[in-house]
Formats: C-alpha cells, structure tokens, sequence
C-alpha cells in the first residue's frame, strides 16, 4: 500500500473509516466492553459455573454425567474434575475454574464450594457496585472481612487434636467422600484411606515442617495476607511444630483399578505395592518369598531394554575377516546374557523393566526361578524403587567402563506374587523394605465408577493427610459458615467506614454453603439456616459456658435439623476451610476489580 | 429432547434452582439455575452456554436427565431380556462390515450394539466386567441392573431424593447378600453328578443344549486338567484384607492352557477334549516321521536359520577366498545348531520361529519331526502338556528340558488341512478342545457356550458354594427382602422393598419367556416362598430363614423344587450378579446432569 499516487489515499480514508464502524457495530453488539456491563458479564459467567456445580455440594449432592465429543463417559461429584472438563471459554468463568483446580492441587478437598462462594461473593459485590459503592472500597471490605474471618476460624472454631485419634481422621475422610459415589460405604472407605495415609508416614524435614506452619498460619501463596496473621493466637500448633512432625506423601500411595467385581472388595496393601504387569513367561513362577537364608526378596528394577545388544544408531561395524562377523552376533547375545546373570548373581529374584526383555533371555530367568516382568510403567517402577529402597537402574555401565550391576540398587521386600484380577493378572509386591508404599485396589462395576472412586479416594486421602498435618479440625455441614456469618454481622457493626456494608454482605454470602447443602437436600433452606444462625448468635453472645458448645452446631441434612457436628463427626480439616475462604476471596477481588475487557485481534 | 418451561412438580433437585431463583435478586437470574435444555437463554442477552461453555454443550438436567436415564437403561436390558432362561431366543446382529453374529450371549450381543446414550453405554460396561470377573450371567446383570432403575422411577417421581434411594437400595444389597450366603449350599469338586447338573443349568439355555452331556464333559476334563495348586506360601503377609487373594492356592488358567480349536466340517457329537494338545500345522519336510510313539520333544523359541546380528555390520571383502568362507560360516552356523540338537536325540522338534531348508535337510536325516512357526501361547502349551522348557539357545540344551510326557504324536487330516496331535500325555496340564460343527458360526457359539461353562466351573473350584438357579434364589430374596423391609424405618422403605420387587424380574422374565402366564406362576411362586417363611417362623421363632429351592422350570414353566430338580448355579456368579446390578443402579441414579460435548477428560 505504498505505492505513491493520490488516488489511494481516500481509498485509504474510507478503509479506516470501515474499521472504526467495525468497531463500533461489535460494541453495539452484545459484548460488553467497559464499567458496569462488563462487571455483569463477568459476574453472570461466574453464577453460570457455580450453579454447574451446585448440585453436586454435600452429601445429598449428586452426580454429573459428561459426555465428550467421542462419546467417552465421565461420571463425577468432584467440582474441579466438572469444571475442567467443560469447555469454559468465558475469561471470568476461567478464574473460577482455575480457582477450583489451585483448590484440587492444594487442598485436594473442598473444590465444589470454594467456586460456590467466590461466585456468591462476587455475586453481592456486583449488587454492592450497582448501588453505588466503588469496587476499591468491596475490596478492601472482603479483605477485612477474610481476615476476621480467618482469625476468628483460628481463634474459635478450631480443634486442637493434639493426639488424633483414629476417630477423628476417619470422621474427616467420611465427611470428605460423604458427597461423593463411595459415601455409602464411607465407613470402609474411610477406614481405608486413614490406613492408607499412615502407612506412608515418613519424617518430615526441618523445610517441610517449615512449609506447613505457614501452611497453617497464612502463607501458602497468599503474599497479600498481613504479617498479623502469622502470630495469630495459635498456640496448637507452635506447639507441635516443636515436636518431632511427619509427613505423608501422597505420592507414595498407589491407586490401581480393576474392574469387576464390587466396590467394597475394594482393599488396601499395608505397606505393598502392585504393579499392573504380568510375568513375562509363562515358565516362570507366580510366587517368590523370603526363606530363611533369603531373608528378603531383592527386586531389580531397570529401565533398559534385554535385549539382544546392539550398537546405536549410525554405528557401522566393518570387519575383514569374514569370521568375525560371527563371533559378533555371538558377542552380541553375550553381552545380554552377561548382564543378566550380573543381575541375578546381585541376587535379584524379581526383575522388572520398562522395556522389553527377549525371548532368549527369558529361559535363564527361568531356569533361575525369577519372576521377570517386561513393559512396566515407568513411574510404577520409579514408585516401587522408592517404596522398596531401590534404585532404577538405566545402565550397568560404571565408572571404569565396565559393566556391573550394583546390589545396592536392589530394592527389598517379603514377597512378589503374580495376583489374577479379573481377566488379567497383576504382580503385588508385599512387605516392602524401603519407604513405606501402599497400593489401593480398588474394584467397582465399570470403568466410570472406578474413576470416580479415585478422585473421591484421592480428596478424602488428602483432607486425611491435612488433618495428620495440621492436627486441627473445624466442624463441617455449615457450622463454620454459620459462625462465621454471625460473627462478621457483629464485626461489621464495629466499622465506621463503608466498609461495614461489604463485610455485612460477606457475612451473608457465606451463608450460601448451609443454603445450599440444605437445598440440595431438598429442605427447607430459610427455616433451617435462620435456625443455624440462631444457635450460633446464642453461643457467640451468651457469658453463659454452657453455650459454648452451641458454635459447633451445624446442619444434618439427611433428617433436616440442627445438630451438633463434632459429636456427630462431620469434620474437615482447619486448613481446608481456611485456604478455600482464602482462594474464594481472592478470586472474587480478582474478577470485582475488572472493569474493562479488551478483545485483542491478532 | 427436553421441553422447556416449568415442569409440574420439580425434582429435588429442582427445588434447589427455583429457591435459589426466588434468593436471587439480580435482573438476568433466569440464565442459570433452569438448566434445562432449551431454555438455556437468557434474558439479558447472555447465552449461557456461549458464555460458559462451547456452543456445542448441552446440557440435560434435573428430572429430565435421571427419567432420560432410567429410559435408556430400560432399553438396554429389553435388548436382552429375550435371551434369558432355557427358552431363550438367538439375535442375530449384522456388523457395518457385513459379517454376522448369531448369540444369545448377553455381553457378545451387547458388544456389537452400536449406543450413543451414555447411560446405555455404562450398563453395556456391566456386562463386559461380569464377563471377565465371572463368565456367566452376562444376561442377569443387565436385566437385573434395568429392572432396579426402573423400580426407581416411581420414587423419583414421588420425589424421593436420589441418595435416599441409594441408601435404601444399598441397605438391600447387604439384606440380600446375607440371604444368599445362608441359601448357599456347599458342593464338592468332585462330585462328577453334582458338577454335571450345575454346568447343565448354566449351558442349558444356550444353542448348543442339545449336546449338553458332551459340552458339560468336555467343560468338566478341560477345566480339571489346567487346574493346578499353586504353591502354598509359608508366610502370610502383613495387612489383613490381602488375606483372600492369598488363599487363592488353586490356579485355573482357562485362557492359556484350554485352548479351543474350531474346525468346521464334522458334527457336533465329534468335538473332544484332548488329553494333550493340538495345533494347526504341518510338518516342515513331507519326508519326516508322521507318527511316534512316546517322542522326544524339544521346543524351541529361536530360528534355525541363520540370522544376522542386530548390529549394523559390513563386511569388506577383498578376497574371493573370503567371499566363500562367508558362505560356508552361514552354514556351518545352521549345521552346529542342527548338531547340537540332534545331540539330544528328540523325536520332534518346535520352534516359534522359522526353520531353514539345510536345517530341515539335517533334522530329515536325522530322523527327527520338525515344526516352524508356532504361536508361543501353542507352544507354551505344549510346555505344559509334555513336561518341556522352551530352549532359546541351541547351546544350552539339556537333558531336562527335553519333554517326555506325551504318549502318542500323530498327524492328521481332518478336512483339507494337516493337524498335529500329541495326545495321550501323562498328566498333561494343558488341553486342547476340538470343536466340529456345521458352519463358522455355529462354531462360534459352541465356542462361546464352551468358555461360559468353563468359567463355571472354574468359579466353583475357586467357591464351591452353590445357589439354586431358576429364579429361587431371586425370590427367595425377594420375598426376604420384603420381610425385612416392612420391618425398617424411614424413608429407605421404599426404595429397599423395590429391590425385592426388582429381583422378582428373573423369574418373571423366565416364565415370560416360556410362554405361561407370568402373573400366576410369579403369583404362585411368591407364595410358596412366603409360606415357607411362615413355616419356618412357626417351627423355630421369629427371624428363622426357611431353605426354599422352590423356583420355575425354564422349560415347562412349572414350579419345581429346584433342590431336586437339579439345577443350580455358582454362588459367586449370582453375588456379583446381584452386586453389580445394584452398584451400578445407583450410580446411575446419582446422576442429575449430563452434559454432552465437553472437553476431551484428562488431568
């Protein structure tokens, strides 16, 4: 367009000009672009996903079903796995999702009602907006409101479990999977992931330990939060924190699934591991244990191929003599052959590798009575080293050239056995001598069913896992929102400045948890959470020490009354609450302070 | 697919989205909350699903998804329903390719329906898990799974929530599972008779029933001779729930060691279990041996040809000298192989790979049978019947892994084609069955009766506990289940007393299917039941459990006494059955929401 010439410039002129009108007419559209409109849109995206995941709160929440284009079925309860999978493409409804997901990795638990307030919160501090209170001042509000609210959590509804008992882990885990497919075997379930938690208990570290006090007290990706918080009057847990503290990876813990038959024969492998992967050979045995000069069965675990050696690519053998092209084809089986009998002269009588394993070679296993395994997953046989203080060994080579295979890389364990689970088999490793590991096993009727048994398995290992962490609890069903909402209408009164409307309207919107359970449960929502706030004003303004135990008072929703949550065992993790008060709040500040959205052309 | 406005009575679920309606103050509330399909719009210019989601999501929700559900799920099952019982019909399916199924096989009819709804496609998934868990019931599981969502309906239209449903219904799996396990009855392994009748019951309503005594003989041998104890582990291990996979002391590899070899032509009264294996193959050289008696076997799973190294090599040759010794390298290297086996003297020889003419010319001459190119699950098979270790290299040979079990080799024609038979083997612990039938696919479904009854009575070498079949155990729950039920509180009353109700849909549908009124023998059935509990409640006390075996004869549709009609099936396959229908009833009950189109999962 740089040609010189007069005639092109009101051509230019008039191409412009379509562009501005381009313009125009897209704002003339439906899109929002600025101030109030935008604020809408934003809000109206983050209700739509929130109320995609409404119905699935508590436990008389329910299932959804997703379908993708192929056809393939998802059936799940858990709010990060929904929200993920639909294709949000709406840039405020992208932050709630997110939010869900930064709630899965951190918290694991907790997905479904961290998007349901945020999108409550944003709800009233869109109405706040129109009613003429600028977003600066919302925001300040909900910030001071979070902070009351957390210090409050801390200060009042926390319980201090110093020794947790068995009993309160299994509550947590069963108020954790209560809404989920497996809530009705919440009794086995529970028990199942507390087993499994503690089985993988390991020492923590000084640095670990550091990085769940500012867990507990603040820290954890909140930069903004005040540096009050962190001396907050927490003495539970400065005080644990002296002791010697564990942690427990949930890494360790390996979820496998078959199915077939039905859920509840479901099962734990108490320190064992299994691994999906059959022996290579049929002549090999199904079954090795320890004996009594073997006191522990050694287990290879390589990630290298046995198979016949050859040179790498582009390697190019010349030889002249003719026969020397035998000796090396011969030298090439050797140099397998070799290494195997290195490994097993180790003492290895398990072999497993990532890669394939000849048919040459399977006779010397064999013949020496080692299960050997091909194919096997390698972040199986990364966790299985671990699990039984092996190594992975990629090559035999050392550092003079030679190979050797060093027995310390063997990993230890009781026994292996080759276990059939439904039309395939599988090897289980049991009694294994490193790290503690544990396997879950779980069986269900079909394959939607298992993989929403494992994401309900992996939140309630999660909230298990906090609670041995944080050793404090929080009533659940309602009870901390409740106290909370009670408690922050008192605190709003406080406040002179604007500021009380905002923290009064974030009192009510974190009544929307106890409103929904209650709605879900097809109860009457306003008759019940009035109730709720009821009991809880008593306890916060009565001297009297007998109302105390009035502010762990939560809903129960299966008969629609009130009820006393810890004693009844409805508990989650302190942290849990905190971090999703923490996340929603945020993320409603994030989207609030929006006013202006530009769709970029590229 | 789903009508837009308000919808009389609202589920539960929809309770929740008009209160939250009613506490919604904002001008554009009705974009959420009514989600349902097609009335997705908004009113303030939003579209929904534009907004949130691709535009190609929908959305079913609320009543509308679980009534959609519980259709679909209905469909399934009265796919299949005809093929349940003695009396059951055939179906013929017709692939896009052209070819054809002819079954009455529940998970095989199943597998070539082509569904879209994905409820359908779920309960399709009950039937390959109970195929492979326990190889039977494929039919009941789907039938049964239906027959409990649609029991649901009504509750879900009474709007009784959908976790009070699955709690009731739960409460009656275990009420129904402890009425099993006192039912049950204990058989021994080796009462031939006793095993007979119950692989009788199984197969009975398949295609091939009129061969029965064959196919329960051959199901019996085949399953007897793979059966192996499995060495018993001195130690047990830590942590308790492991303990039963322990126990496991027997193994019964059906689908390794019982091979099933179809051969068209023949009749059906032909087919046999070998005591020893077959397979389809000719001898390399027409020259060699075509009958022995009690060989020698060597197996093998490396060429007998030569083989160049897996190394890029080249050779430079400069001499013609050198040229000719390469040559004979490459035979020399053939001929050492050949003598180091010959050195072993076995009458036959296999190998999983290929076999050389110089080779073949030196095992001729040696008068030594060679086979090439057997598949290695054949080959581990004749490991296991002959006692052999499959050699990989010819260096390594010894005397012990030369297979002396087998009594007679013999090659045969049976039609146009060479089949190798080693047969007569001592204690051989692995078969193989030669099916003859008229076509392909009567073959095919001989084939598919066959695995169905050996897997039953594989699930009673593992469980020896036996049900009666018939439709007695059914309704022995069932009238069970309605005892206990009246007897409980709440609002699970309900849905507990229809999973009585729904069992009640094997019997019915058996007596459906032979042609009686259903009403009056489901009628007279229920109450021979009721009355045995009156009986039993007379004679010893309020809660006693009366042994009823009383159910339908599939073929006559009469009440028999199923005790000594005969007719019984594993205990294992009825639990799972049952297990599985109710597990999946409620998972599928749980559902409020389908939402087509999202994104493809992942993590």
């Amino acid at each position: 367009m740089t040609t010189t010439g007069s005639f092109i410039v009101p051509n230019l002129i008039s191409k412009n000009q379509s562009q501005l009108n381009n313009v125009g007419s897209e704002s003339g559209k439906h899109r929002p672009e600025t101030g109030q409109d935008v604020r809408v849109g934003n809000v109206t995206a983050a209700l739509a996903v929130a109320n995609i995941v409404k119905t699935s709160l508590g436990p008389v929440g329910l299932d959804k079903m997703l379908v993708d284009d192929i056809g393939d079925v998802l059936i799940t309860n858990d709010g990060a796995t929904i929200l993920k999978s639909l294709e949000v493409e709406h840039p405020a409804a992208r932050v709630l999702v997110d939010l869900a997901n930064l709630q899965d990795q951190e918290v694991g638990d907790g997905t479904t009602s961290v998007v349901i307030i945020a999108a409550e919160l944003l709800r009233r501090g869109n109405d706040l907006v129109k009613n003429g209170i600028h977003p600066t001042t919302i925001i300040s509000g909900y910030r001071s409101a979070l902070k009351a609210a957390v210090s409050y959590i801390k200060k009042e509804m926390v319980v201090n479990v110093s020794e947790l008992g068995d009993e309160h882990l299994i509550n947590a885990a069963k108020t954790s999977m209560s809404s989920k497919i497996i809530g009705k075997e919440s009794e086995y379930f529970s028990k199942l992931a507390v087993d499994a938690v503690k089985s993988v208990k390991m020492n923590a570290t000084a640095a670990d330990v550091a990085g769940y006090d500012a867990m507990g007290s603040g820290g954890g990706g909140d930069a903004e939060a005040p540096p009050a918080e962190t001396t907050s009057p927490d003495g539970g847990t400065a005080a644990v924190s002296k002791k010697q503290r564990y942690k427990y990876p949930l890494s360790a813990i390996h979820i496998l699934k078959a199915h077939g038959k039905s859920s509840m024969e479901s099962h734990l492998i108490d320190g064992g591991f299994a691994i999906n992967a059959m022996r290579a050979a049929q002549g090999m045995p199904t079954f090795v244990e320890s004996t009594v000069d073997q006191p522990v069965v050694k287990i290879a675990m390589l990630d290298m191929n046995l198979q016949r050696h050859r040179m790498g690519m582009g390697v190019q053998v010349i030889v002249k003599d003719p026969a020397e092209i035998e000796n090396i084809k011969k030298r090439e089986m050797d140099i397998t052959k070799e290494r195997i009998r290195k490994i097993i002269d180790a003492g290895a009588r398990v072999v497993l590798t990532t890669k394939g394993v000849d048919d040459l070679c399977m006779k010397y296993f064999v013949e020496a009575g080692i299960i050997c395994a091909r194919r096997c997953n390698r972040e199986d046989l990364k966790r299985l080293a671990k699990a039984t203080g092996g190594k992975v060994v990629t090559t035999m080579a050392d550092m003079e050239g030679n190979e050797t295979f060093d027995a310390d890389s063997l990993g230890g364990c009781d026994s292996v056995r080759e276990v059939r689970i439904g039309d395939g088999e599988m090897l289980y490793v049991y009694g294994c001598k490193g790290h503690g590991a544990s396997t879950i096993v779980l069986r269900g009727a079909n394959e939607y069913m298992l993989d929403e048994m494992d994401r309900a398995l992996h939140d309630s290992l999660c909230v298990v896992k906090r609670m041995l962490e944080s050793n404090t609890l929080v009533p659940g069903g309602g009870a901390a929102e409740a106290a909370l909402s009670v408690y922050l209408d008192d605190y709003a009164n406080t406040i002179q400045s604007r500021e009380q409307m905002v923290i009064q309207e974030y009192a009510d919107a974190l009544l929307v948890i106890p409103k929904t359970l209650a709605v879900n449960a097809a109860k009457d929502a306003s008759e019940l959470v009035a109730k709720l706030r009821s009991v809880h004003a008593k306890s916060q303004h009565s001297e009297d020490v007998s109302d105390d135990g009035l502010k762990f008072l939560g809903l129960d929703l299966v008969e629609g009354t009130i009820r006393d949550n810890l004693a009844a065992g409805v508990v989650e993790p302190a942290i849990s609450k905190i971090k999703s008060l923490r996340f929603a709040t945020e993320a409603a500040i994030t989207i609030l302070r929006i006013d202006d959205r530009i769709t970029l052309n590229k | 697919m789903a009508s837009a406005g308000p919808h009389p009575g609202m589920g539960p679920v929809m309770v929740l989205s008009k209160l939250f309606d009613s506490i919604d103050a904002l001008g554009f509330r009705t974009v959420i909350g009514l989600g349902w399909l097609g009335c997705v719009t908004s009113t303030s210019g939003f579209e929904f699903v534009d907004d949130v989601g691709d535009s190609k999501t929908q959305r079913t929700h609320g009543r509308q998804a679980q009534i959609g559900n519980i259709a679909a799920a209905r469909a399934v099952a009265d796919i299949i329903r005809s093929t349940l019982g003695p009396r059951s019909m055939l179906k013929m399916l017709l692939d896009p390719m052209g070819g054809i199924v002819i079954t009455n096989d529940g998970n095989c009819i199943l597998r070539e329906v082509d569904v879209s709804h994905p409820t359908a496609k779920s309960m399709i998934e009950l039937s390959r898990a109970q195929d492979e868990e326990v190889g039977d019931g494929t039919t009941s599981v789907i039938i049964l799974a239906g027959e409990m969502l649609i029991n649901a309906e009504p509750f879900v239209r009474m709007n009784v929530h959908p976790t009070v449903i699955v709690r009731g219904y739960n409460y009656a799996l275990q009420e129904a599972l402890s009425i099993c396990e006192k039912l049950a009855l204990t058989v021994d392994v080796h009462d031939t008779d006793r095993m007979k009748a119950l692989v009788q019951s199984c197969i009975g309503t398949k295609f091939s029933s009129r061969w029965n005594d064959i196919m329960i003989d051959m199901a019996l041998k085949a399953v007897l001779t793979v059966a192996r104890e499995l060495p018993t582990p001195s130690s047990a291990p830590s942590g308790g729930d492991v303990g039963d996979l322990y126990s496991q002391k027997m193994e019964v590899d059906i689908k390794r060691y019982a091979k099933v070899e179809k051969i068209p032509g023949g009749e059906i009264a032909d087919c046999a279990v070998l005591s020893g294996v077959m397979f389809n193959k000719d001898v390399t050289h027409s020259k060699m041996r075509r009958r022995i008696e009690n060989p020698r076997i060597l197996l093998l799973d490396t060429p007998l040809e030569y083989k160049k190294g897996e190394s890029q090599t080249n050779v430079e040759i400069t001499d013609d000298e050198d040229w000719n010794t390469l040559l004979k390298m490459e035979e020399e290297y053939v001929e050492n192989m050949c003598m180091e086996i010959i050195a072993f003297k076995p009458d036959i020889v296999i190998t999983e790979k290929g076999v050389s003419d110089l080779a073949q010319h030196y095992f001729a001459k040696a008068n030594i049978t060679a086979f090439r190119r057997l598949r290695k699950t054949d080959n581990n098979r004749v490991a296991r019947a002959t006692g052999a270790t499959i050699v990989s290299r010819t260096d390594e040979i010894r005397e012990s892994d030369i297979g002396t079990g087998c009594g007679l080799f013999e090659m045969r024609k049976i039609g146009e084609e060479y089949f190798a038979f080693f047969e007569e083997c001592k204690d051989p612990k692995a078969c193989t069955i030669i099916l003859r039938g008229g076509s392909k696919d009567v073959l095919n479904e001989i084939e598919r009766n066959l695995t169905d009854a050996m897997q039953v009575v594989r699930n009673v070498v593992f469980d020896p506990r036996l049900l009666p079949g018939g439709g007695a155990t059914e309704m022995a729950v069932s009238v069970g289940l309605r005892k206990a039920g009246l007897k409980s509180e709440g609002v699970q009353q309900g849905p507990f007393l229809a999973v009585g109700e729904a069992m009640e849909v094997i019997p019915r549908t058996l007596a459906q299917n032979c042609g009686v009124s259903v009403i009056r023998t489901v009628t007279q059935l229920r109450a021979k039941h009721a009355a045995a509990y009156e009986e039993a409640e007379k004679e010893h006390g309020e809660g006693a459990f009366p042994k009823c075996n009383w159910g339908i004869d599939g073929i006559t549709g009469q009440l028999v006494d199923m005790e000594e009609f005969g007719i019984w099936e594993p205990f294992s396959v009825k639990i799972q059955t049952i297990k599985t229908a109710v597990e999946s009833a409620c998972m599928i009950l749980r559902i409020d929401d389908i939402v087509f189109g999202s994104k493809k999962k992942g993590y």
